[in-house]
């Protein structure tokens, strides 16, 4: 491998100028394709069948083409196996053999000619009646346009693009993961959410999500977002639900969904995805790198609550309690957490303009008690305001 | 839970590690002794408190549990200002939490003051016939980074009580051997002060890694 770095460079210029120059460079290239493989077939295990610069040539494809010196002396072995290959008979070349043998120099030559001149067009043209065999993993991605053919650009535009692959692939397995933990906790205890075709259905819509959404992917709670669709359309299919009916009501958080039909079933996952993109295309950089959309939010309810009770706002400044750290989930999950999903039904009605000032008002409505906590209260008691938010919800509810 | 405000010392303890290894139940074990196996995944910072006592001393733990989820990262960077001590904690059962331990270990070192005392948690270990990270294994590795090592089911509560218990024993010798190296006369917090104590950057506090 090492000795192959010698000729990098400057040398491979002057090898496609050699090239242009005469048809014996092309078989020399074509012999050199066979130089590295062991014309012995049978062991054809482990690292002796692969190319000792099979890195090199990852690097940049166009390294298929150098010449390697010491050729020459394989060069019996390797006419042999051509005309075995290309010929029935052994001995004397026929006409016909002969023929075919210039007719593929030939294109060698012009495969070779064009690359040398870095010229695409030329390369599809000449593709046109064919590419020869050892010249297709380079023609394929240069007619593709994966492979630039300027030799200042061909291995960074490869690396860059090999990289981007390897980090959709971690991407994709790294979402699975995540929505595989999340999906058996999300809304845990009820009865819906427990369910297997439930939790199918979920895994499905937060993971077609996140494939449409490379930037923010899988984001915890983004789970939460989905289930108040979920909830809601199931609901439209089982009876009971409509108050004008006297039947007993049929909660949908306890229905196994896999009784539905597998049409409606579809159905409701179908809506349920849809609505949920609706409503994340609002809030696009609320799940990016470092959430700028809830950082900005946060400080605006930050600015919001200091206008509108400067003394609340003090105390929790004295204290050294910081909006970030309890006011971040109340935007993350839009106060899905926080509240039931029959209320943030009810409130999601008018929510999506107003949750920054729900959120403030909640927080206001609450002055009197939050002043009086210190910062041990205020947050390591964090049920305190998780139970107050509970009761709020005839409040909520009325405004 | 309002144990209130008689304490001696205050320290900020944070929970780390991945998705899903248990830190939400190590806390709530904790603290109320309490294990749910549904637990919803954590959102930003949940909090919970509780006292101690050491050598006559109470020791009033604040922990701050966060989310795993790498999303969360720059977020809950900022949660690490201030605390002196972080259980890093792993699921015996997935290798692949474990692994990740070492990045973990640089979010500290960027974003954690440089003495914060660390102790490795290998929880779950109720999930005997799982296992897949080696107790020897994870001990070497932590003797080799300077952090204790702890095994622990938040589920059967085996050794929850030790590993917070060795942590912020830990943390009060380190914290009050420099109080007495600072002053003859240590300062000794009225009850009802708080004292957050974050550690200086100081050559004591190394000693906070030999717990096994």
């Amino acid at each position: 491998m090492r000795d192959d770095d010698d000729d990098d460079g400057g040398g491979d210029d002057s090898d496609d100028d050699d090239r242009e120059g005469g048809a014996d460079t092309f078989e020399d290239l074509g012999a050199e394709l066979f130089v590295d493989m062991p014309v012995v077939p049978k062991a054809r295990q482990g690292a002796a069948f692969v190319r000792r610069d099979a890195a090199q040539i990852a690097n940049d494809p166009l390294r298929l083409l150098r010449r390697r010196a010491g050729w020459h002396s394989r060069s019996g072995s390797l006419s042999s196996q051509n005309s075995r290959s290309s010929s029935p008979h052994h001995g004397e070349p026929t006409e016909k053999l002969r023929r075919e043998q210039s007719f593929k120099a030939n294109r060698r030559h012009k495969f070779l000619e064009c690359l040398s001149r870095e010229d695409v067009d030329m390369v599809a043209k000449v593709a046109w009646s064919g590419i020869p065999e050892e010249f297709r993993p380079i023609a394929w991605p240069l007619l593709l346009g994966h492979l630039p053919l300027p030799m200042g650009l061909r291995s960074s535009t490869l690396e860059r693009r090999r990289g981007e692959y390897q980090s959709l692939v971690d991407l994709t397995s790294q979402i699975w993961h995540q929505i595989e933990i999340d999906v058996p906790r999300t809304r845990p205890g009820v009865q819906l959410w427990m369910h297997a075709s439930t939790q199918r259905s979920l895994e499905r819509i937060l993971y077609v999500w996140a494939m449409r959404h490379p930037a923010s992917g899988y984001v915890q709670g983004i789970n939460d977002l989905a289930t108040p669709f979920f909830e809601v359309f199931l609901s439209a299919y089982v009876v009971g639900t409509d108050p004008r009916l006297k039947t007993a009501d049929t909660d949908p958080e306890e229905i196994d969904p896999s009784i539905l039909p597998p049409p409606v079933l579809a159905a409701v996952e179908a809506d349920s995805f849809w609505c949920l993109s609706r409503l994340l295309n609002e809030i696009p950089e609320n799940y990016t790198t470092a959430q700028p959309g809830i950082q900005r939010s946060v400080k605006r309810m930050a600015e919001l609550v200091a206008r509108i009770d400067a003394p609340l706002s003090e105390h929790l400044a004295t204290q050294g309690v910081e909006f970030m750290q309890f006011a971040f989930r109340w935007m993350n999950c839009l106060l899905m957490r926080e509240i039931s999903v029959k209320n943030t039904a009810e409130g999601s009605d008018a929510f999506s303009q107003f949750h920054l000032y729900v959120c403030s008002a909640f927080l206001v409505r609450w002055s009197d008690k939050l002043r009086a906590m210190d910062f041990q209260m205020l947050l390591s008691q964090a049920f305190l305001l998780k139970s107050i938010w509970h009761n709020a919800q005839s409040h909520f509810m009325g405004k | 839970m309002a144990d209130g405000s008689n304490f001696d010392y205050l320290f900020k303890v944070v929970l780390i590690g991945d998705s899903g290894v248990g830190k939400s139940n190590l806390l709530s074990r904790f603290t109320r002794n309490e294990f749910n196996l549904e637990t919803k995944s954590t959102i930003g910072v949940e909090f919970a408190t509780r006292s101690i006592n050491v050598d006559g001393k109470t020791l009033k733990a604040q922990i701050w549990d966060t989310a795993g989820q790498e999303r969360y990262r720059a977020i809950t960077a900022a949660y690490y200002r201030g605390a002196v001590g972080a259980l890093l904690v792993y699921d015996i059962a997935k290798h692949a939490t474990y692994v990740n331990v070492t990045r973990w270990l640089k979010e500290l070192r960027d974003h954690a003051d440089s003495n914060i005392v660390i102790m490795l948690v290998g929880n779950k270990s109720d999930l005997k016939h799982l296992r897949a990270v080696p107790t020897e294994e994870a001990k070497s590795f932590a003797a080799e980074n300077g952090l204790s090592f702890i095994e622990t089911s938040a589920l059967d509560a085996s050794n929850v009580e030790s590993a917070f218990q060795t942590i912020l024993t830990d943390i009060y010798r380190i914290v009050s051997s420099k109080q007495l190296e600072q002053s003859a006369d240590p300062i000794k917090p009225s009850s009802g002060d708080t004292l957050t104590v974050s550690p200086s950057v100081d050559a004591s506090a190394k000693a906070g890694g030999g717990c096994c």
